[in-house]
């Protein structure tokens, strides 16, 4: 799993870590029970503050995503997801609201903002199932 | 200690050079735990103020604290919990690197010998060559190593890689991340002025733009990346438009490019009535809003 930081994005850095390793979890690059790069080492790599690693790290262990083991580091949690249904909807509907503004801001009209969505699925799916292959 | 009290806190602070107000009526706060920039252009009073919280000029008026104490009254006190670098490292030419170690070491409480040994390690200096014949990198690396094993609560770096190449300022700032930041969070304070912006950019939590001794901006890195975007717009031909929140507005032919203070999205949708044959928006890095201070001084006066 390789983290990059884009200041561009005008997201917040520890965000963008938390987002990455979301990202990573769900598409293969992290395994269940893998562990996560140290704190220190990770910060040095990515030229950021400390603090701003350990609080992405408390932010993904609130949300259940990893798991903290003392004196062994930080863990993928299995993968059955700690969220309701209605609790991933939401997470999941902010983030969509972000493409649909940004999509409306690019022109970009229905029909091929949902083919796009489409396509990713697709690309996405393509891309576990090579990962579970190689397994 | 209570850990809610600032570690340094400056109060209207001025210091004037003859007729020259180097500082006028600074004022800025610095939390514990965090990495503070502290960025202006050359000559807008960073090196004074730096100065002033050590000790080694006095303000004219207005009032410093570092650890809650007066650097005038408290001077021992205050210099044993922090270590400075500056931008002009200068050690005895005739000790050697080894000796200059432990000269240093000899006016510290705590030392963490094996901090040193990590580092000097790291740096590839040579405990017994002479400082008079070390290059400019590696003598501020041998101030970075004297300045850290004593773990300072806070670590005072004025210009501290100018002049260096890119790769020893990279050493530089992954040493301060790595081997300074790893103790105890809480204990461990950056206050580091700089043009090296874009090099500290994920370093920094918080930052002051100071411009002819005043204090022109203060905001936390994240919001202040939030805050100031740059829209980028092309239009088939161009419109009609408004865009009087706009901090400023380059047009070249058919496109314009716009920055915006916390209206982007509000800018956004008035270029989006008009069908922009593209439309981009991005943050503004820290390097890029000290650059656009002076429109935002403009703007402000």
């Amino acid at each position: 799993m390789l983290l990059q930081i884009d200041f561009k994005s005008g997201k917040p850095v520890y965000l963008q870590l938390v987002d990455q390793i979301r990202y990573a979890a769900a598409s293969g690059g992290l395994r269940t029970g893998e562990p996560l790069p140290s704190i220190r080492p990770l910060a040095e790599e990515l030229r950021v503050n400390r603090n701003t690693v350990a609080k992405a790290y408390a932010e993904l262990e609130n949300q259940g995503v990893i798991e903290t083991i003392p004196g062994k580091g930080c863990f993928l949690k299995e993968s059955n997801s700690p969220f309701t249904k209605s609790a991933r909807a939401k997470i999941l509907t902010k983030e969509i609201d972000e493409a649909v503004v940004a999509a409306h801001h690019l022109q970009v009209d229905r029909d091929a903002f949902l083919a796009l969505v489409k396509e990713r699925l697709d690309s996405f799916e393509r891309k576990v199932k090579e990962k579970s292959d190689n397994d | 200690m209570n850990t809610d009290s600032p570690i340094i806190e400056i109060q209207n602070l001025s210091r004037r050079y003859g007729k020259l107000d180097a500082v006028n009526g600074l004022s800025l706060t610095v939390r514990a735990g965090k990495c503070y920039g502290f960025f202006g252009r050359n000559g807008a009073g960073k090196t004074t103020t730096i100065k002033c919280l050590l000790n080694l000029l006095r303000p004219d008026s207005g009032s410093v604290r570092v650890f809650g104490l007066d650097p005038r009254t408290d001077e021992v006190a205050v210099k044993s919990r922090l270590a400075y670098v500056p931008d002009m490292v200068a050690f005895y030419p005739w000790m050697t690197v080894r000796d200059t170690l432990e000269y240093l070491a000899s006016f510290r409480k705590h030392w963490n010998g094996d901090i040193e040994a990590d580092l000097l390690k790291r740096f590839q200096l040579d405990p017994k060559q002479k400082a008079s014949h070390l290059s400019k990198g590696q003598r501020t690396q041998l101030a970075l190593i004297g300045a850290i094993c004593p773990e300072p609560e806070l670590l005072v770096l004025d210009e501290p890689t100018s002049g260096l190449d890119p790769i020893v300022r990279r050493e530089f700032i992954e040493t301060v991340i790595g081997a300074y930041q790893s103790g105890d969070p809480g204990r461990r304070t950056v206050f580091v002025s700089t043009h090296l912006i874009s090099e500290f950019e994920g370093l920094i939590d918080e930052f002051t733009i100071i411009e002819q001794g005043r204090e022109l901006l203060t905001m936390e890195a994240d919001a202040a990346r939030d805050r100031f975007r740059k829209i980028r717009a092309r239009f088939a031909e161009m419109p009609k438009l408004n865009l009087a929140g706009a901090l400023s507005v380059k047009t070249s032919g058919r496109e314009l490019e716009i920055l915006a203070n916390g209206n982007s999205e509000q800018l956004l949708a008035e270029l989006k009535t008009h069908s922009p044959e593209e439309l981009r928006c991005e943050a503004l890095s820290l390097e890029e809003i000290f650059v656009a201070s002076d429109i935002l001084k403009k703007a402000k006066a």
